[in-house]
């Protein structure tokens, strides 16, 4: 072929051939794998990699490829570490094999094939998934390794430990000493129930010198609801749970959130299956009948979706199977193989989908209500029309008025300085009509010049009868204006006859001079509400209408109210309900929209599975929305995602840090596994378990590697400084419940209380667990914000824990812990007396779980003889860092 | 009045009461906790003030004289019908006066008569674009960069770029008596850390306390919680020397002494009460007013960014009536132009970008739709509207970009909010497309795939 190559006359249309082959087989699936997440669309350091011409062009470092000559260039040093300073991937170095595909074809030239760029670039056309795309990582099957065999077989408690070890030693590291017991029973605490140990607790474990002592406190603490709600808690993350509506103008809670929020804390008390789990939040309406009731609370997850902002596929995607399916909303996925038209056939099914209110109560309740609901709208309409009425009427009679008002307000504001009273009394006008006209002529906002006789007769001091004359001149004006406002009220009340859309519908304008100084004397306009606020002189309602009111009306009107109120005295408080989705009559495909723009529709999306995760062309929902079906392909054994997905979680929430360290995004862009066996194997376990939860905490807890300490080993920091080996525990801060809950469980005011509506976590009476915290989407609390408490808009993979002062001054100066500090210091004093030295032990003891140093006793007690109560030594301790971050 | 405070004078100040060790740790310490990268090159400024004129401000009425509008008064516009939100009729010629002002001649309407006596501070850009003419959308693009929910805010990328100037006080401060429309997510932080979200200080109280939540305690003296700080300092550094001085531990032991500083600072910075009468008579006793008079002294102790939300929901929002811009400008001119002057008086000017402007225009046709009554108002804009900057190294008494003859759509120079994004980041030092975020796998940043810095109006 070579020879055959240098030979013909052909050579270079072969050569171009041979390239492309080599291109597309070899060179391209490793830039794929290794380099475009960084070096794609966001170039990072400036180098892109996504074209022959950008490869020359290079980045920050200069040209990363020169054609023809491998070893000058760039990235042949960088890939195969000859480089002072570039070594890549970051991930690791690549295989010889692949490094020489790279040099064969700088050598050859590099050429970047046109049909490459195109399948890159090429908007629609018909979409290809490409073997090395389905050969990626994530998306190959589950296949459950055997556990290895490592040298220091003796550290290995479970298979966990052995495939953890086997990299430690590949790389010569050894894991670090075990942690105290005192640690770790606390770090146990914290992880699976949220609080920490009492001391009587730590007492009894550190004196149990059984072998399954940690086994005994595990199986003692999963058994425990406190669990449920820790780690339901996490999944109410991912979930974006929250207590409100996404309103963007107004606060709107929901009243019945929080029974999703207890269907989850439930779910993993119980330890229900995964699958199951999955099932139930995606489509538990449409499971067998025997099934439904008590899963009906998990289409919360779907229940409570925001209604104009669609994100529901975009998170189907993400926490199930940890894939971005929401950047394929405008375009085919920039990096995964998910084609805009899989984004449409997922969104056709929520399309199809409607949320829904399912009473909890029995259904004459229900009716009951909603009958009483029903007369107590119709008899406010009632009220509001009579009383609009007699509003109008009563205006303008008042109008007719104007001539006797006028001399009158003049009585008052003009040289004679009379009251208002009297001069209603003496002139028999209504007190109140004649305040209002006062206090409009004392305004200084009126536009327009027609008060430009009042003002004129007030300046010159005019007498009565110049008055009356000016009453008679107003009077006539107003009639005249308001004449011609009604007349053009009448014109748009007819336009507006058959409620169309306000903001695509024209009406007669009303001139503008006119209808401010109407507005001032009349108030709002037939038309809707006016934003002017005017001084409506002639304009009354409720009981100052009622003022004027006789006879009949008065009396009909006061029935009316009175009925209202006692029909709003009878309807009883909202009968319980569940958010939940059903199927729409008629499920419908929806269309892709090009470019994620609604107007302009282009080919049909027949809803079902994504093509990435389906053997051919996906097989079409046929079932109703296709919830159920779509919720079967999940949780399929078969599917390579949504069992590793959640074990990653799972397994993030326990250190901290994933297998995966983007515990939502396993394609091309998400982070590789440092421990891919491991992270198989617990694939496996997970589903052989019957997908429960809690086996998994059994496989990684009681673990050698859960257990060790949080100590440095120098030689193990030059070879892996960020412990992606995890040779030794992670120290972290503790999350915001966490925090609180333990605050609240060291002064002993905790209220166990399990579920029910949420309460403001500012409310001071508030001693309830974190989680049932009032969560908002439109306005997050100050303090669950300022603890990294997530976002509710979004899923959210996992907590970013920060470090600032404003959490500081929460510790140091807000109620919450000063109240709780006077309450801790209290229990402490029960306890150990009045003596110094013992109340200083028994606040280490109680707080942090272990007998305090002879220097803390000594500057305990320093403290206290200072003059300071305990109060400010207890509130010093529960601000501690020891307090705060989990060793 | 204050003067800036250079580094080495704040420096000087934090260390005052405080042993060597605690000021190592807290020089330290700034690299430590804040994953910050630092300018790409020096940039002009290093703050930011944002004067967001929610609602949409009309560009015909105040900043892009037209006066062929006026001509074409109660006339339909002959080159297109304005296709915005809701309906619109003829056109409406603009109520306020415009004149020449400054040297430079920029004309700039009454409504805004005393910030005009600064014009040649001003670069008016005059071919604004955003992509819908939605409040909510447009809100978001504005303080986002984007269309939808879920990305950070521009604060928060600025504070995470530049890093923290005053450890003493938040870097990021937004003030609004309420909440603006779409709301907190306006000045989220999103993915990057939590740290660099906007802290929402309700302006219409005046009382620090009041304004920032457990700045005080109201139950111990400062004497007695500095004793506890001490009995806690101790048992923290025992803590961190048995944890080999893990620089997490070490870098909480400096925020907790950041938090107890704070304290005082804070306070401080937030009591307008500390200015004369004169100065708050000149600011305006109204939110916008006090807003400004806020928020020039916190520029003054190193904030990075204030954002000033006129009001709750979307005040400038004239459908009906162009007059109503009357009585908003009422308060915002007196507001604006004294916090130039002051900010021109004492140099910070040179270092802070002021922005000016709402989340869209306005249509200069009036508006007929049945939601409005006098038909003297204007819809929403996206095509053509004005945004003004100041100082932080742009250029003055210049008007960048056109509209067309009625100031309807940009035709010259279209400068998209994506490109104003890049702008402000370029005035601060950073290139725009390198200030990334690296999460869910993907590199994100304000500009998201956009973004040109306007050179022509840089200095």
């Amino acid at each position: 072929m070579r020879l055959l190559l240098l030979l013909c006359t052909l050579d270079r249309l072969l050569l171009a051939y041979d390239q492309n082959d080599l291109f597309e087989k070899e060179v391209r699936p490793v830039l794929a794998k290794n380099c475009f997440a960084c070096h794609s669309s966001s170039p990072l350091g400036n180098l892109a990699m996504t074209s022959s011409e950008a490869l020359r062009k290079g980045g920050n470092s200069g040209p990363a490829v020169t054609p023809g000559k491998p070893d000058e260039s760039l990235l042949i040093q960088a890939v195969s570490h000859t480089h002072a300073r570039l070594k890549m991937p970051p991930s690791g170095k690549l295989s010889d094999a692949e490094i020489s595909a790279l040099r064969k074809w700088i050598e050859e030239g590099a050429v970047w094939p046109d049909s490459a760029v195109r399948q890159m670039a090429k908007p629609g056309g018909v979409y290809r998934i490409t073997p090395e795309q389905r050969a990626f990582w994530s998306f190959q099957p589950v296949k459950k390794p055997s556990v290895p065999s490592v040298k220091n077989a003796g550290w290995v408690k479970s298979p966990v430990d052995a495939f953890l070890l086997k990299q430690m030693e590949a790389k010569g590291i050894r894991p670090t000493t075990p942690a105290p017991k005192h640690a770790l029973l606390r770090r146990v605490y914290f992880d699976l129930v949220g609080v920490p140990p009492t001391a009587g607790e730590t007492d009894a474990f550190e004196r149990d010198r059984s072998p399954i002592a940690l086994q005994t406190v595990v199986d003692e603490l999963l058994s425990s609801p406190r669990y449920g709600e820790r780690w339901g808690r996490h999944w109410l993350d991912v979930a974006r749970y929250t207590d409100d509506k996404l309103n963007i103008v107004a606060d709107e809670p929901y009243a019945n959130s929080f029974r999703f929020r207890d269907w989850v804390v439930k779910a993993f008390t119980d330890d229900m299956p995964y699958d199951r789990f999955v099932k139930a939040q995606l489509a538990a309406d449409l499971l067998p009948e025997q099934d439904r009731e008590p899963l009906l609370a998990g289409l919360g997850f779907y229940g409570m979706s925001a209604q104009y902002q669609e994100d529901r596929p975009d998170v189907t995607g993400k926490a199930f199977l940890g894939l971005t399916v929401g950047c394929a909303q405008c375009h085919d996925h920039k990096f995964d193989p998910i084609p805009t038209k899989d984004y449409y056939s997922w969104l056709g099914v929520f399309t199809s989908t409607r949320l829904k209110e399912h009473p909890l109560a029995a259904p004459p309740i229900v009716e009951d209500f909603q009958k009483k609901e029903k007369e107590i709208a119709y008899l406010q309409k009632e009220l509001d029309r009579f009383r609009q009425m007699q509003s109008r009427q009563l205006a303008e009679i008042l109008m007719t008025r104007i001539h006797t008002y006028i001399p009158a307000a003049w009585k008052v504001m003009g040289p004679r300085k009379a009251t208002v009273a009297d001069t209603a009394k003496s002139g028999g006008l209504d007190e109140g009509a004649l305040q209002r006209w006062v206090d409009y002529f004392k305004r200084n906002d009126h536009e327009g010049d027609y008060l430009a006789g009042w003002r004129k007769l007030i300046a010159e001091g005019g007498d009565l009868e110049a008055a009356q004359r000016l009453g008679q001149e107003f009077e006539a004006t107003v009639t005249a204006v308001h004449q011609e406002i009604r007349g053009i009220e009448e014109k748009n009340l007819a336009t507006l006859d058959g409620n169309p859309a306000l903001a695509k519908v024209a009406l007669a304008p009303y001139p503008r001079g006119k209808y401010v100084f109407w507005v001032d004397l009349f108030g709002d306009s037939l038309t809707g509400v006016t934003n002017r606020k005017g001084a409506r002189v002639l304009q009354y309602s409720g009981d100052d209408l009622d003022r004027f009111l006789e006879g009949d009306w008065k009396q009909h009107s006061a029935e009316l109210c009175a009925k209202l109120v006692a029909k709003k005295k009878e309807l009883p408080a909202k009968y319980p309900f569940v958010h939940i989705v059903e199927d729409l009559d008629k499920p419908k495909d929806m269309k892709v929209h090009i470019r994620g723009n609604a107007e302009n529709p282009g080919e049909e999306a027949p809803r079902g599975f994504l093509s990435i995760l389906s053997p051919e062309t996906p097989t079409p929902f046929r079932k109703g929305s296709g919830r159920l079906e779509l919720a079967e392909a999940i949780v399929d054994p078969r599917n390579p995602l949504t069992a590793r997905v959640m074990v990653n979680r799972i397994w993030t929430w326990h250190f901290g840090v994933g297998i995966v360290r983007t515990p939502s995004n396993f394609g091309q862009l998400g982070d590789r596994p440092s421990h891919p066996e491991l992270l198989d194997y617990l694939a496996a376990r997970f589903v052989e378990s019957g997908w429960s939860v809690k086996a998994m905490h059994r496989e990684i807890v009681l673990s050698s590697a859960y257990a060790l300490s949080t100590d440095p080993v120098g030689a193990n920091t030059k070879i892996d400084a960020e412990n992606r080996l995890l040779w030794r525990a992670n120290i972290r801060r503790l999350d915001v419940e966490a925090l609180r809950d333990s605050v609240l469980a060291v002064a002993g005011t905790l209220d166990p209380a399990i579920g029910g509506p949420p309460t403001p976590i500012n409310d001071d009476k508030n001693r309830r667990r974190t989680l049932y915290s009032f969560v908002s989407r439109r306005k997050l609390d100050a303090t669950l914000a300022a603890f990294d408490f997530p976002s509710a808009n979004d899923s959210s993979e996992q907590r970013l824990l920060t470090n600032t002062p404003i959490q500081r001054l929460y510790l140091l100066n807000s109620d919450f812990m000063m109240n709780q500090a006077e309450q801790f210091a209290e229990r402490v004093k029960t306890n150990a007396g009045e003596e110094p030295a013992a109340q200083v032990r028994e606040t280490f003891r109680t707080a942090l779980g272990r007998h305090p140093s002879a220097d803390e006793v000594r500057w305990g007690r320093e403290f206290l003889e200072s003059g300071e109560p305990l109060s400010r030594l207890a509130q010093a301790l529960l601000s501690s860092n020891e307090f705060l971050y989990v060793q | 009045m204050q003067t800036p405070i250079d580094r080495r004078t704040m420096l000087r100040r934090m260390s005052n009461g405080f042993g060597s060790v605690v000021l190592a740790n807290l020089l330290g310490s700034e690299r430590l906790f804040s994953a910050t990268l630092g300018p790409h090159f020096p940039g002009k400024a290093k703050r930011v003030i944002f004067l967001f004129l929610n609602g949409g401000l009309s560009q015909v009425d105040t900043f892009d004289h037209k006066p062929v509008l006026q001509k074409y008064h109660g006339k339909p516009m002959p080159t297109e019908n304005p296709k915005t939100e809701s309906v619109t009729g003829n056109l409406l010629g603009s109520p306020f006066q415009f004149r020449k002002r400054g040297q430079s001649g920029l004309a700039i309407s009454d409504l805004f008569s005393q910030l005009g006596e600064f014009a040649d501070d001003m670069c008016v850009i005059r071919s604004m674009q955003t992509d819908r003419p939605a409040h909510d959308a447009s809100f978001f693009l504005m303080s986002t960069g984007h269309n939808l929910a879920g990305r950070p805010s521009m604060g928060a990328w600025i504070t995470y770029g530049l890093g923290v100037e005053n450890q003493d006080l938040p870097s990021f401060v937004v003030l609004c008596p309420g909440l603006p429309t779409v709301g907190p997510q306006l000045w989220g932080s999103s993915f990057l850390p939590g740290k660099h979200q906007g802290t929402h200080v309700v302006n219409s109280e005046v009382a620090p306390e009041k304004l920032i939540p457990n700045v005080r305690n109201t139950k111990i003296s400062a004497d007695s919680q500095r004793k506890q700080l001490d009995f806690l300092s101790k048992l923290n550094r025992d803590h961190s020397q048995r944890h080999a001085q893990d620089p997490q531990l070490e870098s909480a032991i400096a925020t907790m002494e950041t938090a107890y500083r704070m304290q005082t600072e804070a306070m401080d910075a937030f009591d307008i009460r500390k200015e004369s009468e004169n100065t708050r008579e000149q600011y305006g006793d109204s939110h916008f007013g006090r807003g400004c008079l806020l928020a020039r002294r916190l520029v003054e102790r190193g904030v990075r960014m204030v954002q000033i939300f006129t009001g709750p929901g979307q005040p400038w929002d004239s459908h009906d009536d162009i007059m109503d811009h009357k009585k908003l400008c009422k308060d915002a001119d007196p507001a604006i132009s004294s916090l130039i002057r002051d900010l021109k008086t004492s140099g910070l000017l040179d270092e802070t970008l002021v922005i000016l402007g709402g989340e869209f225009g306005r249509t200069p046709a009036a508006e007929i739709s049945a939601v409005v009554k006098v038909q003297n108002g204007r819809d929403h804009n996206s095509l053509g509207f004005s945004t003004v900057l100041m100082g932080g190294g742009i250029k003055g008494g210049m008007a960048y970009g056109a509209t067309d003859d009625f100031g309807y759509r940009a035709v010259e120079n279209p400068v998209h909010v994506h490109d104003l994004h890049a702008t402000v980041l370029h005035q601060l030092g950073f290139d725009h497309t390198r200030l990334t975020y690296r999460y869910g796998g993907r590199d994100f940043r304000l500009t998201d795939v956009e973004g040109n810095v306007v050179k022509a109006i840089v200095s």
